[in-house]
């Protein structure tokens, strides 16, 4: 019985492997934030800090990944707020909604996390942050769920900056 | 901070007096409540609180711990459910005696109709911590500690430091800290 489950199981894992598009990196608000700032003047950024565990997040999510597919001068940045015994439903989650090229999941404490993010963040889930394309600067930022037409308002405000 | 939108409430600053005390809450007792009742002679610690979310359920050991340690020390201590969207469903009063019962909540929960403690007190999300002193002062906000995952790796219990050093008359530093936390569901 062993070897066949052993095939069996390397088989899951290499179709796991081979479906997941999305590269899911554990790091500190340091690394993002240098990550986000490669985009100066070439697209505007959508930073998403959110939780699978986080209902409003998961409400939210599908609308902006497909803001991110529709709208070629707008990079999406999801940044997962999960605790790291979670890293198995994260990359689940992302790969369930399509989510491809880099993530993050979040590897520092709370505090300087979202200090690190944004000064001005309480730590509230949901958190969004809209950076200028021209000036790669924080434009727009809120804490909470919120539609999709202020989504799209700001990303606007964020391509024309 | 020209063109930049800020769209978070304030916290309540260290130091305010503590807002809303006769707001009326409908406790897990069946009794409606104030903050002024659960006062304590020596502070008063007011956390936001709800069922579901998951740091919240990581924190929650803590809360039994505190009100252990230091509800004899005369600190009066309330945990507060502000999701007034939830009321209908899985933070009603009903689910609120059940998680209270699971948990062995020690201490008053109560709900805040239509949000108004968590809007006065510029609370956020929860758990979401605020420490007043004698005076129904203002002078701790923020987290529990450093690791909501677990407690027996907290390298620094930010809020029993704040009560210790209230208790003691010592400055407490930090004053505030930061912790992620679920959105209060505002209605």
């Amino acid at each position: 019985m062993r070897l066949p489950l052993f095939v069996l199981g390397l088989s899951f894992f290499l179709l796991f492997s081979a479906c997941s598009n999305v590269d899911l990196i554990a790091t500190n608000s340091k690394t993002i934030q240098e990550h986000l700032s490669s985009y100066k003047g070439e697209k505007a950024v959508l930073l998403n800090v959110w939780a699978t565990t986080c209902a409003p997040c998961v409400e939210e999510f599908p609308m902006i990944v497909s803001l991110g597919n529709e709208i070629k001068d707008l990079e999406v940045v999801f940044v997962s707020a999960d605790f790291d015994d979670q890293l198995g439903e994260v990359k689940s989650y992302l790969n369930e909604q399509k989510v491809i090229g880099v993530s993050f999941i979040k590897n520092e404490n709370d505090q300087s996390f979202i200090n690190g993010i944004h000064p001005e963040w309480s730590g509230s889930l949901p958190f969004t942050i809209l950076y200028g394309k021209i000036s790669g600067k924080i434009l727009i930022f809120w804490e909470g769920k919120e539609s999709e037409s202020k989504f799209r308002e700001a990303i606007q405000r964020a391509i024309n900056e | 901070m020209t063109g930049i939108t800020f769209l978070i409430g304030g916290e309540l600053e260290i130091g305010s007096a503590m807002p809303l005390m006769d707001h009326q809450l409908a406790d897990i007792s069946g009794n409606t409540m104030t903050l002024a009742d659960v006062k304590g002679d020596a502070g008063t610690l007011v956390v936001f609180s709800c069922n579901t979310c998951p740091w919240v359920i990581r924190w929650e050991d803590r809360y039994v711990s505190l009100a252990n340690t230091y509800a004899p020390k005369g600190i009066g201590m309330i945990a507060v459910n502000s999701n007034a969207a939830r009321f209908g469903s899985e933070d009603s009063l009903e689910e609120m005696v059940e998680h209270a019962k699971n948990n062995g909540y020690n201490f008053p929960y109560a709900q805040d109709p239509e949000s108004e403690l968590a809007s006065a007190f510029g609370a956020t999300k929860t758990p979401h911590i605020y420490l007043f002193n004698a005076d129904d002062k203002l002078v701790y906000l923020g987290a529990i500690d450093d690791n909501a995952k677990n407690a027996k790796k907290v390298e620094v219990p930010f809020l029993a430091n704040a009560i210790d050093a209230l208790l003691a008359g010592n400055p407490i530093n930090p004053q505030t800290t930061k912790a992620l936390g679920c959105s209060i569901k505002f209605n």
